[in-house]
């Protein structure tokens, strides 16, 4: 919505700077996204007249003259020798600047002396006022130019002013006109608002004799308000009214649809002009039937578009035809043209619901549909149609025809509110005078009604559609009194509570661990598409209406993510990548949970100076794994190694708890990787966090630093390939060797001396005693037990050591 | 010639030797010339036997002092020997890189987000959460939103395709309304979430982005409580010299509304004198009727604000879409 500093001036005295109202309007809780200069060409330049031309008394080719500008002479000296006295001019006062092109040096017009005379001011020609290439002479205006007019008004040019583009609110329709505007300025100020005159002349017989207006479907349209323009010419408007529209972003049509756009901006209630002859007549009369349009009906708007329309959509008709897509747009056969001699003048209040639902429907949004589907005034009808009907008479000509048909059934119930002084005070936190907020709700023109020491009461104007209930007073109290007013005061002790906190810290502690081993945390896209999802889950949750099929599901799994970001990194040569991420997956039900995933690729570290940096593989996976579950204090997760590769990983395991499943880890699959354009081995895990948070331990106890030395034995051994660690885990936990407390993983060997199809595993056993130094003779007999178990027990062949 | 004339000649070619030695395998050998078993001076010592009674104090004493001496030298040589092969061969060169042992990072959306509760933990808020997959009666219904208002559309809003077509929540202020039926006031609570919009990325849209809510009910909360808040949370945020302004708004679930701006250095080099940060206002009484509060007896703030644009504010980020592309050199910057 735009208005002009000027146009806002006419309804309302303020003495605020363009800055100053910007200001002042946004405060009163309208946005003011741009502020522009219009207009204002030839600022200081008016219509002058040569009174007297004399030769210069020093200068063969000037001429001294005696020139006014309509309130004083000036003595202008003058090289021109194209005009004489009487001439009309454009004559450019003291400290005009004069208009100049892109690169061209300011010129400002300077009283000075020119050969020994005084000169005051300047004729100018056409080439001087960039209106033609015309420097022979001065440019000579007729006669009938009225001296002194600002020269830009008399050539129908824009006064100097400022337009201001502002965000209306949604529940504030009353501030899509200026008068709304202006009336928010009079509450601040306490300036009246001055309302344009709406005195009509009507020279015709009754309206009613010749319209009618029918109203089928009152319920869409609770009020229709009809007037009658006989003998209009239409042309093009008058200066002021096109100019005013331009300024604001309207295109100017003709003097009479002008004049509808004009008053639309000025009240906010939109209108809507008919070429009434065109309308059909029924019982002699031109008749307006306002009904709901039949399904399939087809009508042709006035941009030519034809449109098929059902029995939600309300239709103005005659007897005959639609004629008007109600409170949208008019139609194309009943239009304004150069031939068009009588006028309807439609003033209406369309049911905002409905009008939304059209405009949707039919994708059609106009200055119209935007006002009526935001709540037009219903009280404002009649003398909207008034202004209306006095400005095409004004700049169209022709006689209005006496009276209005307002078919208006039921005039809506005055809505009125009670204000208890106390509920401001204890909502603001601040004390407001009584007397002083009803002068604040007087003067956005709220009708006291009674009031007493503690309240005060109310009759709501019906532009004021968001007022509905006590606080919404409470709120026009601290608009008009100003937040800035308000005191901010020290937020005030109470502990908040919520089951949520203590996790929300678990979540952060989960993404510390990971990022303190290395890993940088990815956020990524929750909408993924279908195709990602099913590299990770065997089902997920569409979405009905989506974007596009690269976002049509919600994000089953985190690792489609993960991928996307890795292919981010590859294409844009970073290979060593190790990203986590902490987030909410969904599955059908629908069900939330909260993951974490793990993506690794490229070195183990990153290059460095003094040496090679070795590649990752799966087992820097498995630790990163490990030292989370550890960190997290969980527990007792047992690898279970998967038969078969799946679809997104080559070679993988499940993290068991008991016969849960709390995740997988494994390597990407090769042929899938380079899809993602990776050329190393990705390694990808997933782990289920909420289930991780709820079976995590976080009880910690002290155990007493050994006292005694520790005594180790090294076994290296030949197994099958079939043969695990958790095997031999297995079977050292059941043959408890005495005083054994580690037992450590140190070697994994194939090739040379290792039988095809075998391994050599390499152990550490720790043996230790709490209370004694174990002497060698225990040790060795605990030791060889061990050994001997895992001989019989693995079918493992010890080596030498 | 005697043995004591020996002892001397013989420890001083012992002491030249030990301390040439420079690396440890000449220092054993050196050893095992003069002190080992079938060493020099070892020898010398078992020839004690051939001399007088007389002779043999005087010698004996001589011959440990000598042996002192030259165990001295040993140990001298050791220490020095072992000292050259722990020093670099090379000197350092101190301005060469170290090898690090890297931190991961924090995603900066998380860095601001965690930024944002600590300040509000301060003063006793504890952060709350909720589905993203809402149903229209948390998201809108309840808050006060009209039945027919453009953000319940499918063309802004993303609904799911399933039964009862729950939809993804456009904001977190739906978790006010679960909070609030659930707990009975004071209810001081912060939710940082995802959120939904239907917009095609571009640099300044994503269709997931994050929000943090803000929510206060008790008695006699005002707008002078809110105010204070905000701006405490926001110069914690944004540097203790941020200006901060209330501008009247409209949105349906507060009453009365406003929009915050705020105004610090980071507005200045951007040539604008206010940049809108957030919305807020007093939570609307049809919003505490609809979760079973008394609005005569309960009053409370709300207050929300987008995260990405925080995070771009603070670091001068440009385009929303960096924060899900995880390119690891956009997140090592934070």
């Amino acid at each position: 919505m735009k208005v002009t500093y000027n146009w806002l001036k006419e309804y309302v005295d303020f003495d605020w700077s363009v800055e100053e109202l910007g200001e002042h309007i946004t405060m009163l809780g309208v946005e003011v996204e741009g502020i522009e200069e219009t207009g204002g060409a030839f600022e200081g330049i008016v219509v002058g007249q040569v009174v007297t031309r004399d030769q210069h008394p020093n200068a063969d080719k000037l001429s001294l003259c005696k020139v006014s500008d309509g309130s004083q002479e000036l003595q202008i000296v003058c090289g021109a020798t194209n005009f004489q006295a009487g001439d009309k001019v454009a004559l450019a006062t003291l400290g005009t600047a004069m208009p100049v092109e892109e690169g061209e040096r300011p010129f400002v017009i300077k009283e000075g002396k020119i050969r020994g005379e005084l000169s005051q001011g300047m004729m100018c020609s056409g080439r001087e006022l960039k209106l033609s290439d015309d420097h022979e002479g001065i440019l000579i205006l007729p006669e009938d130019a009225p001296l002194g007019q600002a020269f830009g008004e008399h050539l129908g040019r824009a006064e100097k002013d400022t337009v201001y583009d502002l965000e209306v609110t949604p529940n504030r329709p009353d501030l899509n006109g200026v008068l709304g505007l202006a009336r928010e300025i009079a509450a601040l100020t306490g300036n009246p608002l001055k309302l344009p005159d709406t005195g009509l002349t009507e020279a015709g017989s009754p309206v009613e004799e010749i319209v009618a207006v029918q109203l089928d479907d009152a319920d869409l349209c609770p009020r229709y308000n009809a007037r009658a323009i006989r003998g209009v010419r239409v042309g093009p408007s008058p200066a002021w009214l096109s100019s005013r529209l331009e300024q604001v972003g309207i295109r100017p049509i003709n003097n009479v649809v002008d004049v509808t756009n004009f008053v639309m901006m000025e009240s906010g209630q939109p209108l809507h002009a008919f070429d009434l002859n065109l309308l059909a007549q029924a019982e002699g009369r031109h008749t307006v039937v306002v009904r709901r349009a039949a399904a399939g009906e087809k009508f042709t708007t006035l941009d030519e578009a034809e449109h098929e329309l059902n029995s939600d959509n309300l239709l103005i008709a005659d007897p005959e035809k639609g004629i008007a897509l109600a409170g949208i747009m008019g139609g194309l056969n009943t239009e304004i043209n150069e031939a068009t001699q009588d006028v309807l003048l439609e003033t209406a209040y369309f049911n905002p619901q409905n009008i939304r639902a059209t405009a949707k429907q039919l994708g059609l949004h106009t200055d119209a549909s935007y006002r009526f589907e935001r709540g037009a005034d219903v009280g404002c009808t009649d003398w909207v149609s008034r202004r209306a009907a006095k400005l095409v008479v004004e700049v169209a000509g022709g006689e209005l025809l006496a009276g209005a048909v307002d078919a208006f059934p039921q005039a809506p119930e005055s809505k009125e509110i009670t204000l208890r002084h106390a509920r401001t005070d204890a909502l603001l936190g601040i004390n407001i005078e009584p007397a002083k907020a009803v002068a604040y709700l007087q003067g956005l023109e709220l009708e006291l009604i009674s009031q007493d020491d503690a309240s005060a009461t109310f009759r709501i104007p019906t532009w004021r559609v968001d007022l509905k209930r006590e606080v919404d007073l409470v709120e026009e109290v601290c608009r008009v009194h100003g937040v800035d007013a308000i005191p901010s005061t020290p937020p005030r002790g109470c502990l908040g509570q919520n089951e949520f906190d203590a996790q929300h810290d678990v979540l952060a502690e989960a993404r510390e661990i990971l990022t303190g081993i290395g890993l940088d945390e990815a956020q990524g896209q929750t909408l993924i598409s279908d195709e990602a999802a099913q590299l990770a889950a065997e089902a997920w949750v569409g979405l009905e209406y989506p974007l596009s099929n690269d976002m049509n599901v919600l994000r089953p799994s985190l690792l489609p993510g993960l991928l996307d970001s890795l292919r981010n990194n590859l294409t844009r040569q970073t290979t060593d990548v190790a990203l986590f991420e902490v987030g909410r997956t969904f599955a059908p039900g629908p069900q939330e949970s909260r993951k974490v995933a793990v993506l690794l690729t490229g070195r183990r570290h990153s290059a460095f100076w003094q040496d090679d940096a070795a590649k990752l593989d799966i087992s820097d996976l498995k630790g990163v794994v490990e030292e989370l579950l550890e960190s997290l204090g969980v527990f007792g997760v047992q690898f279970v190694r998967r038969e078969n590769p799946t679809i997104l990983l080559l070679e993988s395991a499940e993290l068991m708890m008991g016969k849960q499943v709390i995740g997988h880890f494994g390597q990407l699959q090769p042929a899938l990787g380079k899809r993602y354009e990776a050329r190393e081995a990705v390694y990808l895990a997933e782990l289920d966090l909420d289930v991780l948070l709820q079976r995590r331990t976080t009880n910690k106890s002290f155990k007493a630093l050994p006292q005694f030395p520790a005594s180790e034995r090294d076994v290296a051994m030949l197994v099958s390939e079939a043969v695990t660690h958790a095997d031999v885990l297995a079977v050292v936990k059941k043959t408890k060797p005495a005083n054994l407390v580690s037992t450590n993983l140190f070697d994994v060997f194939r090739g040379k001396n290792v039988p095809e199809g075998q391994k050599s595993l390499a152990y550490s056993f720790t043996y230790r005693n709490a209370e004694k130094t174990l002497k060698d003779k225990e040790v060795n007999t605990a030791h060889d037990q061990l050994v001997a178990a895992l001989t019989e027990k693995l079918s493992a062949t010890i080596r030498d050591t | 010639m005697s043995l004591l004339d020996e002892i001397d000649p013989l420890k001083a070619e012992a002491l030249i030797e030990l301390n040439a030695a420079t690396d440890q395998a000449t220092l054993d050998r050196a050893k095992g010339a003069w002190l080992g078993p079938q060493g020099r001076f070892t020898g010398l010592m078992k020839q004690m036997g051939s001399l007088t009674k007389a002779e043999r104090p005087l010698a004996g004493k001589a011959i440990n002092a000598a042996k002192g001496e030259l165990e001295a030298a040993l140990q001298a040589a050791r220490d020095r020997i072992e000292l050259a092969s722990a020093a670099p061969t090379e000197p350092t060169d101190f301005t060469a890189p170290g090898r690090r042992r890297r931190l991961g990072k924090l995603h900066p959306l998380t860095q601001v987000t965690e930024d944002i509760v600590k300040s509000f933990r301060k003063l006793g808020f504890v952060v709350a959460d909720g589905p993203e997959i809402e149903d229209e009666y948390h998201c809108f219904d309840a808050l006060n939103t009209p039945a027919d208002h453009p953000a319940r559309d499918a063309q802004d809003t993303f609904y799911v395709e399933t039964d009862g077509r729950p939809l993804l929540r456009t904001h977190t202020s739906s978790v006010q309304i679960r909070v609030m039926k659930e707990q009975k006031p004071p209810v001081r609570i912060i939710v940082p979430g995802r959120v939904y919009r239907r917009d095609t990325a571009d640099a300044t849209h994503n269709p997931t982005f994050h929000q943090v809510e803000g929510l206060y009910v008790d008695k006699g909360v005002t707008v002078s409580d809110l105010k204070g808040t905000v701006e405490f949370v926001f110069r914690e945020l944004m540097g203790p010299k941020t200006q901060i302004r209330f501008r009247p708004h409209y949105f349906s679930y507060t009453e009365p509304s406003f929009e915050i701006d705020f105004a610090n250095s980071l507005t200045r080099k951007m040539g604008k004198d206010w940049l809108e940060i957030a919305g807020c206002g007093m939570v609307h009484p049809a919003v505490l009727e609809e979760v079973g509060l008394d609005p005569e007896e309960w009053s409370g703030w709300a207050f929300g604000f987008g995260i990405e644009r925080i995070a771009m504010l603070r670091y001068g980020i440009n385009d929303i879409r960096l924060f899900y592309e995880n390119d690891t050199r956009f997140l090592r910057q934070f």
